[in-house]
């Protein structure tokens, strides 16, 4: 290893050390003041931006759905609020006990966990809530928590990371050495991307793709890394898309089925998702969705399905997304909906396997450009 | 049991009522024959009136206007009759009125001739008096029982003042004591108000009013002598006229009567005896007589300046519409009939006697328009009382919350009632939703409620107002008292639905209702608190934990005190 790197590696875990400090300061004084407050006779209460759908509003600037202004008083003297906040006092403690030991969780394992504490949380609907409170309240994806959802998505191609995870500290990784992909967890999340050879991201819809572009060498052919979302892109994937194109200064296209629903996963990575307005890490605004379009299906001939009522409802209900209020984003809408068929991402085998990754590919890939 | 209850009552007597019902053969499957016996503390029944009593339709001794639970006379006579129809046997009644003597028959009904058969009568020796009724009839316990064992139940509720036994053919023995030792006012007999009558009632209560010419017998000649001392010898004309002017203040109606005859037939008693009055032509001023002497019919002119004179009229025409209404209704007095009398357009002297069907018609139809008459009088009534009723409550369900209402009385056509409720929330009732025993006149309803009136303002309220949402452990006694209940049906299952009633019930349902939200209300609030205080003692303590960590401090800080405040709030 050059230098170069060498010195880059020492940068990136001092890095890591620093926000894991961060986080931990920040933790410590939200718990000091509701120490303050019990020690001096106080019931302890906090305000956390209200996430009611009123409080959600389009920041046209950040090109993403922020929350607004308006704050909600979480009184543990309030006895329908005092389970909540107690809950909610337990996840802290809990995110900072993880952070601490630098141990990974899952939003099932904290459902669990609680119940070693006489917290109980109902179900895991109710604990993934107060997640979302606990980063409403910081500000902070619970990524930066140890906190991981289940569900795995994968990445493959050129690219080095350095682990910063307990006992793989410093260990580096090229993550084109296994055909299969890397599946995008904790360890990958919170390692340091140290270099890559790649010029361009691609996110891809599905595994089957995904698997067909490893075979392809799409990586090689078009000097790229390949990550495959698995349906919506799970919010540490999103991390990463983000981290790759503002780090390692990456272009990202994505590819999507040819339907409505295709076209909002790729929404989703560049400007977020309603759901997720009080963060603000997890965009990557210059994401370029290149297809499948609409417009594609008459363009390739692709062979279609029809429209099921809830895809043309979902329609509808983009239209009145400002986001979809230009563009590619609204027009590809219309000729959904004026077609009322959609395509999926395999509909180009009708031309031969490799079709997707000979024809297609290279001519959108092309396009993106002038996107 | 009504029987016996309503025997007891009217004689101030703590009532001990045992049912029986058993199976002649318990071997045998529903339905089959069983002998029912009831058998109470009461006065018990003259031993010459039982078989009239028992064996004739409409014999009843409580025709006079009072709340009683019986009021036609068919009761006990058609329980017997459908024993009678059912196994053929006759009815046995066992009664004392004395403690000594008991006098048991064993009857029959003769349906045609409405008349009783006496198969058996003898004589027994004994040490409590009473009355005891047996049928043997056929029936069905297996389906029957329930309602007879909620009859029972129910009965007791509302004669808290009683002890009710029942032994069911089963072997089980269902025991309810007496819950009060003290009996409720008894109701007053009064007459008739203005708003409850008729044409029919009129007529009959006219000819009660309208004397009959006395028949001049000797037995009647022998009462006249006596009652002008005259006993002895035989006296004259003028003597007797003399003695009965003399003692005119001390005779009875009769006895003017037959003076005021004399008067006109210028007889002496002797005289008296050989002749018959045929009638007293009063437009004419003649009196018609049969002399049996000669057997002819013969007549003298009445002077109708005579004071006999208007003593004759007076008894055929009947009373002066003023006399009669201040004599046969209640509450009408000699300035309100004279007020009433103008009203209907009649001369307040005008007689009942005089008065053609038409006139009768309209009378009839005044008394029902005219205001100003009072209100009924409602100590006809017999209310079980708020005090009774609590208590009787108060044993049955020993609820958590408890209060009762009687309405003050009220009137419908006329009819005096009264409404008496009671509610009963928790305690040992275990029923969920609203539970309505009905009672009328101390009976309860059991049949029917569907239709009902009480069923249907108690379903009109929004009880969810008065903080009694979902299914509250509720029951809701409700007892109609009136000289008439105003059944919807013969059955005398369901009230109907008579607006003055229906208020009634409407304002004690909701005097009540109120008070059982302010109990709600408190007993939610002491709840509330109790749970606050809870849930702060389970998360206040966590969270103390957490923060502690959190914050990075050894010890944890000192959250009792608000703990302790908020213990503080709840005891206030
Ligand atoms: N247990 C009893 N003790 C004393 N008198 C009784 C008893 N049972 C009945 N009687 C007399 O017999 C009469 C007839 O009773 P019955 O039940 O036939 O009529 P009722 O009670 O007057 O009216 P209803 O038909 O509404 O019951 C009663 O009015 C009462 O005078
Ligand atoms: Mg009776």
């Amino acid at each position: 290893m050059s230098k170069n790197v060498e010195s880059k590696k020492k940068a990136a875990s001092k890095k890591a050390l620093e926000k894991q400090k961060n986080i931990l300061d920040m933790l410590k004084s939200h718990g000091a003041k509701i120490y303050d407050d019990l020690d001096s006779g106080q019931f302890p209460k906090f305000s956390i931006p209200s996430r009611s759908v009123s409080n959600i509003v389009y920041d046209k600037k950040l090109r993403q759905y922020i929350l607004g202004n308006s704050t909600a008083l979480r009184s543990s003297k309030n006895t329908s609020q005092l389970r909540s906040f107690t809950q909610l006092m337990w996840l802290a403690f809990f995110a900072n006990r993880l952070t601490n030991e630098k141990k990974s969780s899952t939003l099932r394992d904290i459902y669990y966990s609680s119940q070693a504490f006489a917290i109980d949380f109902e179900d895991q609907s109710e604990s993934d809530n107060i997640i979302v409170d606990l980063e409403a309240v910081t500000s902070r994806p619970r990524e930066d928590f140890h906190i991981f959802p289940e569900e795995r998505s994968s990445i493959f191609g050129d690219l080095n990371i350095e682990y910063t995870i307990p006992g793989y500290e410093g260990k580096t990784m090229n993550l084109s050495n296994h055909p299969d992909g890397y599946a995008i967890g904790p360890s990958l999340t919170t390692a340091e991307l140290v270099d890559t050879s790649a010029e361009i991201v691609i996110a891809i819809e599905k595994g089957g793709l995904f698997t067909r572009f490893v075979e392809e060498q799409v990586d090689k052919k078009f000097k790229s890394i390949i990550i495959n979302t698995g349906g919506q892109a799970p919010r540490s994937t999103r991390t990463l898309l983000k981290r790759l194109h503002d780090e390692m200064k990456l272009p990202v296209i994505i590819l999507t089925d040819g339907d409505v629903y295709g076209e909002h996963i790729a929404m989703v990575i560049k400007s977020g998702s309603a759901n997720a307005a009080h963060l603000r890490e997890l965009t990557v605004p210059d994401a370029k969705w290149v297809g499948v379009w609409a417009t594609d299906i008459e363009k390739y001939k692709l062979p279609t399905i029809p429209m099921t009522e809830s895809d043309i409802k979902r329609c509808y209900d983009l239209q009145k997304d400002p986001r979809y209020l230009d563009g590619i984003w609204k027009k590809e809408l219309e000729v959904f909906l004026r077609l009322k068929r959609k395509a999926e991402l395999e509909a180009f085998s009708k031309y031969g396997l490799t079709n997707i990754t000979d024809k297609y590919l290279p001519q959108k890939l092309e396009l993106a450009k002038s996107l | 049991m009504e029987n016996g209850l309503d025997a007891c009552d009217s004689k101030g007597i703590l009532p001990d009522i045992h049912l029986t019902i058993k199976a002649v053969d318990p071997e045998k499957s529903d339905p089959k024959p069983y002998i029912l016996t009831v058998k109470d503390n009461g006065p018990g029944i003259e031993s010459k009136h039982v078989p009239l009593a028992f064996g004739t339709v409409l014999y009843g001794s409580k025709f006079g206007l009072k709340q009683a639970r019986g009021m036609f006379g068919l009761g006990a006579t058609m329980a017997i009759l459908y024993g009678q129809i059912t196994t053929n046997k006759p009815v046995t009644v066992k009664s004392s009125t004395d403690a000594k003597k008991s006098d048991e028959y064993e009857l029959l009904l003769d349906i045609q001739k409405n008349k009783p058969v006496i198969l058996k009568h003898k004589t027994k020796d004994v040490a409590k008096k009473g009355l005891s009724v047996s049928i043997c009839l056929e029936g069905d316990y297996s389906k029957a029982g329930t309602k007879i064992r909620d009859y029972v139940y129910q009965t007791s509720l509302i004669t808290p003042y009683a002890s009710i036994t029942f032994d069911d053919p089963k072997g089980e023995k269902y025991p309810y004591p007496r819950m009060i030792n003290s009996m409720p006012k008894p109701p007053t007999i009064i007459r008739p108000h203005p708003y409850g009558t008729d044409v029919e009632t009129i007529r009959r209560m006219m000819v009660e009013s309208q004397f009959e010419i006395p028949t001049i017998d000797d037995a009647m000649i022998e009462k006249v002598r006596k009652d002008l001392g005259l006993a002895k010898k035989n006296f004259s004309f003028t003597a007797i006229m003399e003695k009965a002017k003399k003692r005119w203040k001390t005779l009875s109606r009769q006895v003017r009567v037959i003076i005021a005859l004399m008067s006109f037939l210028k007889m002496d008693f002797e005289k008296l005896n050989k002749i018959r009055i045929e009638d007293i032509d009063v437009p004419n001023k003649k009196l018609f007589y049969w002399d049996f002497g000669d057997s002819t019919s013969k007549s003298v002119e009445m002077d109708p300046e005579s004071q006999y004179y208007k003593q004759l009229t007076n008894t055929i025409q009947g009373e002066t519409l003023t006399a009669f209404l201040t004599k046969k209704f209640q509450r009408v007095g000699p300035t309100t009939a004279v007020k009433f009398a103008e009203f209907a357009g009649f001369k307040p002297e005008k007689r009942l006697g005089t008065m053609t069907n038409q006139e009768l018609a309209k009378l009839s139809d005044s008394l029902q328009k005219f205001d100003d008459f009072m209100g009924p009088d409602p100590s006809c009534l017999a209310p079980l009382g708020e005090e009774p009723l609590e208590k009787g409550m108060k044993k049955f369900f020993n609820p958590d919350f408890l209060t009762v209402i009687q309405r003050s009385a009220s009137a419908y056509s006329g009819f005096p009632f009264v409404v008496e409720m009671g509610i009963a929330y928790g305690g040992d009732i275990s029923t969920r939703g609203i539970k309505v025993y009905r009672f009328a006149n101390r009976i309860p309803l059991l049949y029917d409620e569907g239709s009902d009136v009480v069923l249907k303002v108690i379903n009109d309220i929004d009880w969810s107002r008065y903080k009694a949402k979902g299914d509250p452990p509720l029951v809701i006694v409700s007892h109609i008292c009136s000289t008439r209940i105003p059944y919807k049906t013969a059955g005398k299952e369901n009230v109907a639905d008579r607006q003055e009633i229906e208020r009634e019930l409407k304002l004690a349902i909701q005097f009540m209702a109120r008070k059982l939200s302010v109990f709600m209300n408190k007993r939610g609030q002491a709840e509330a608190a109790k749970k606050r205080a809870n849930l702060y003692a389970k998360y206040v303590p966590l969270i103390a934990q957490f923060c502690t960590e959190l914050a990075g401090k050894k010890k944890e800080p000192n959250f009792q005190k608000i703990l302790q405040e908020e213990e503080l709030i709840e005891n206030e």
